[in-house]
């Protein structure tokens, strides 16, 4: 008890120190604000040559191979669940789009002036009407509403967002280009293909392709197999670090993965598991992950060397929901460190 | 020929069950003890074909590949023999209850009410254990299927056909609500997955609530006779001294636990209940209390064939059991609608 009272006043002492050395940079700032406003014009100067050399109408050939021509970007609607994250880090707000599918982490989830198109199941296309968007950033899920997205406004240019051709690493770089020239954020876009490129280098300078890695898909109690060619979560990955695929078998490309026994998994003998855990999306509480307790609680797994070293990765918890870039560059860091420690 | 045995045989079953077999203990040894002995063989023929079947060689001791036998391949085929054989007695019962044979958990809305139960679970308690899922799933069935017994004494229903058909508008009712309270909270495909029956994932520590059934099964031994007094119709019933009321809520309790407890731990295992005892009644007649071993056994039979089709057609994959057992079941289902309206059983 005392020991508590006395951790608490030595952190409300170090609280106190902090907030002290705060509010004098905050002060400190102040006293330089000539110089701070010169380089905000200096930025303001770039942004404005920026999107002088973009000036819509801006035309573009979109994922499916279209030629699009967008007139502004006054009003935006957005379907693709993939697009999400990186058009909200690039204040691209949109005006429509399904709020029911934006991970919980994403601000516009709950942003009320965004008007919410609901679920690919339920899709409520009055609210595209009522935005009257200018562009239609279409696809994932939303895939097979695009004849009546475009059908509720008529006068809205249609960038399909789907390519089955593409590799999963060539679309997401394909995406961001492609994102960066609608919205005049070719610079963004370049940094963070960057930044993608630097986190597949890394994670694969980590991976000893000695260690045999197998994806898996939880849900509901059960777990299922992803397979390493085109696999729900885990596939992206074997492509991007040459991973070693602890089984490979052809399996379905479907969501849910494959039904395997757990004997098949066992006896594959993995190094690694590669998680994604369905269940984490919806469950409120982010501590627990049921992929863990589901895996690790296992007796026909206990043998293998991916439970015995802990040696599981599960994917944030709203991967399901995101799948975009910035989720791939999560995975590969996560990926990088759990293979440094367990190699 | 089944047909024209039914009827007398029902009428006396009420106090003769014990007749019929003094008088068929008079056969020769081989015709009494001759079905009963190539069925036993049969079973173990097919239980010993599950716990060899698998993509582990059980018999490398050397390797741990022997390990699995007790970790996985008893407990699969311990599985297979408890929720084939409980689910196969539910429809039995049910459909004495109802004087009905297309009656099954199934086809009432049983499962569907269970499934509800589960979901709002899953909802308000994500984090919550198996036996609390389970206790929702039960207590959740045995009410929806109260609920359809309420409505068939209020609206006396002649034809035997429409009986399950609004028992299945009912359930879909049902399952139309879960669809949307799943689609509100993104559990549609959490539910699709609890709902698909399927012995993958079963081994030592996963299979164990199953056990409650064999207590259930027992009870139904155990009362039969009372069950195939009810099956006999209120009056009846009433006239031989039973408490009509109590048997019916009894024999409700027993089919919501075991479809409880099968749904959550296997899932859905579409007309199982409704194929057994059709076809056991259309070899031996209506005989509750010598058929039901008989009842027990084919619906291990009829789960264990269809997992084992399963899990060895696009191995080492395998395809969810009630997947087999819903393309089996309604063949059968219509063959049965079809030779009704030709022989007007029922």
């Amino acid at each position: 008890m005392t020991l508590t009272k006395r951790h608490s006043t030595f952190a409300m002492a170090g609280v106190a120190a902090l907030a002290l050395v705060l509010s004098g940079c905050s002060s400190a700032g102040g006293s330089q604000s000539a110089e701070e406003q010169q380089s905000e014009q200096v930025d303001q100067a770039v942004e404005d040559a920026a999107s002088a050399e973009c000036a819509y109408p801006v035309t573009v050939t979109d994922m499916a191979g279209n030629e699009v021509t967008i007139e502004s970007a006054d009003s935006v609607a957005v379907t693709d669940n993939r697009t999400f994250a990186v058009l909200n880090e690039w204040g691209v707000q949109p005006t429509a789009a399904p709020r029911t599918l934006m991970s919980p982490q994403n601000s516009w989830a709950e942003d009320e002036t965004i008007l919410d198109t609901g679920s690919h199941a339920e899709p409520n296309f009055d609210q595209v009407i009522a935005a009257d968007p200018t562009v239609i950033i279409n696809g994932y899920r939303y895939r097979d509403h695009a004849e009546k997205m475009q059908e509720a406004a008529p006068d809205a240019a249609l960038v399909e967002m789907d390519n089955a051709d593409l590799s999963p690493d060539e679309y997401a770089i394909a995406q961001v280009t492609l994102l960066g020239e609608v919205f005049c954020k070719q610079d963004e876009a370049a940094a963070l293909i960057d930044q993608f490129h630097t986190a597949v280098e890394d994670a694969k300078a980590a991976y000893d392709p000695a260690m045999t890695v197998m994806g898996l898909v939880t849900n509901a109690n059960e777990i299922r197999y992803s397979n390493p060619a085109d696999g729900r979560g885990a596939s992206i990955f074997f492509n991007l670090l040459d991973l070693t695929p602890a089984l490979d078998a052809e399996g379905s490309t479907n969501h849910q993965g494959d039904d395997i026994s757990i004997e098949a998994i066992a006896e594959s003998n993995p190094d690694f598991f590669l998680v994604l855990d369905r269940d984490a999306a919806v469950t409120s509480d982010g501590e627990t992950t049921p992929a863990l307790e589901l895996i690790n609680g296992s007796t026909a797994l206990a043998g293998v060397p991916a439970v015995q070293n802990q040696a599981i990765y599960v994917m944030p918890a709203d991967y399901y929901l995101t799948e975009d870039i910035y989720a791939y560059i999560d995975v590969l860091g996560g990926l990088q460190q759990a293979f440094t420690e367990h190699k | 020929m089944a047909t024209i045995a039914e009827s007398p045989t029902r009428v006396t079953n009420v106090t003769a069950g014990r007749v019929t077999r003094r008088y068929s203990a008079q056969q020769s040894p081989l015709r009494r003890y001759g079905p009963a002995l190539l069925a036993t063989v049969f079973t173990v023929a097919l239980l010993g074909l599950s716990v060899f079947t698998g993509v582990a060689d059980i018999t490398d001791t050397a390797g741990g590949g022997s390990d699995f036998l007790w970790i996985t391949r008893i407990p699969r085929t311990v599985a297979l023999v408890l929720s084939g054989a409980s689910m196969a007695m539910a429809g039995l019962v049910m459909q004495l209850l109802t004087q009905n044979r297309f009656v099954e958990p199934t086809t009432v809305g049983t499962t569907e009410w269970a499934g509800l139960g589960l979901l709002l679970v899953y909802v308000f308690f994500p984090m919550s254990g198996l036996l609390t899922k389970m206790g929702a799933a039960i207590v959740f069935g045995f009410v929806g299927t109260m609920i359809f017994f309420a409505f068939l004494q209020k609206v006396k229903l002649k034809s035997s056909l429409i009986v399950p058909i609004v028992g299945m508008m009912f359930g879909a009712v049902v399952s139309a609500i879960s669809t949307f309270i799943a689609i509100r909270f993104n559990l549609l495909q959490t539910l699709g997955a609890w709902f698909a029956g399927r012995f993958t994932g079963i081994e030592v520590g996963r299979y164990e609530p199953l056990w409650i059934v064999l207590i259930v099964c027992a009870l139904v031994v155990v009362l039969a006779d009372r069950f195939t007094c009810a099956g006999l119709g209120k009056d009846v019933a009433t006239n031989v001294g039973l408490n009509y009321e109590r048997v019916v809520l009894l024999g409700v309790g027993l089919v919501s636990i075991t479809t409880g407890v099968v749904t959550v731990v296997v899932g859905m295992l579409p007309f199982l209940g409704l194929i057994v005892p059709n076809l056991v009644s259309m070899v031996r007649g209506d005989n509750l209390r010598t058929n039901i071993p008989w009842v027990f056994l084919t619906g291990i039979w009829v789960v264990t064939i269809c997992d084992l089709i399963g899990r060895t057609i696009i191995a080492p994959f395998e395809v969810p059991v009630s997947l087999v057992l819903g393309a089996v079941g309604s063949v059968v289902f219509v063959v049965m609608l079809l030779r009704t309206r030709r022989t007007n059983v029922g």
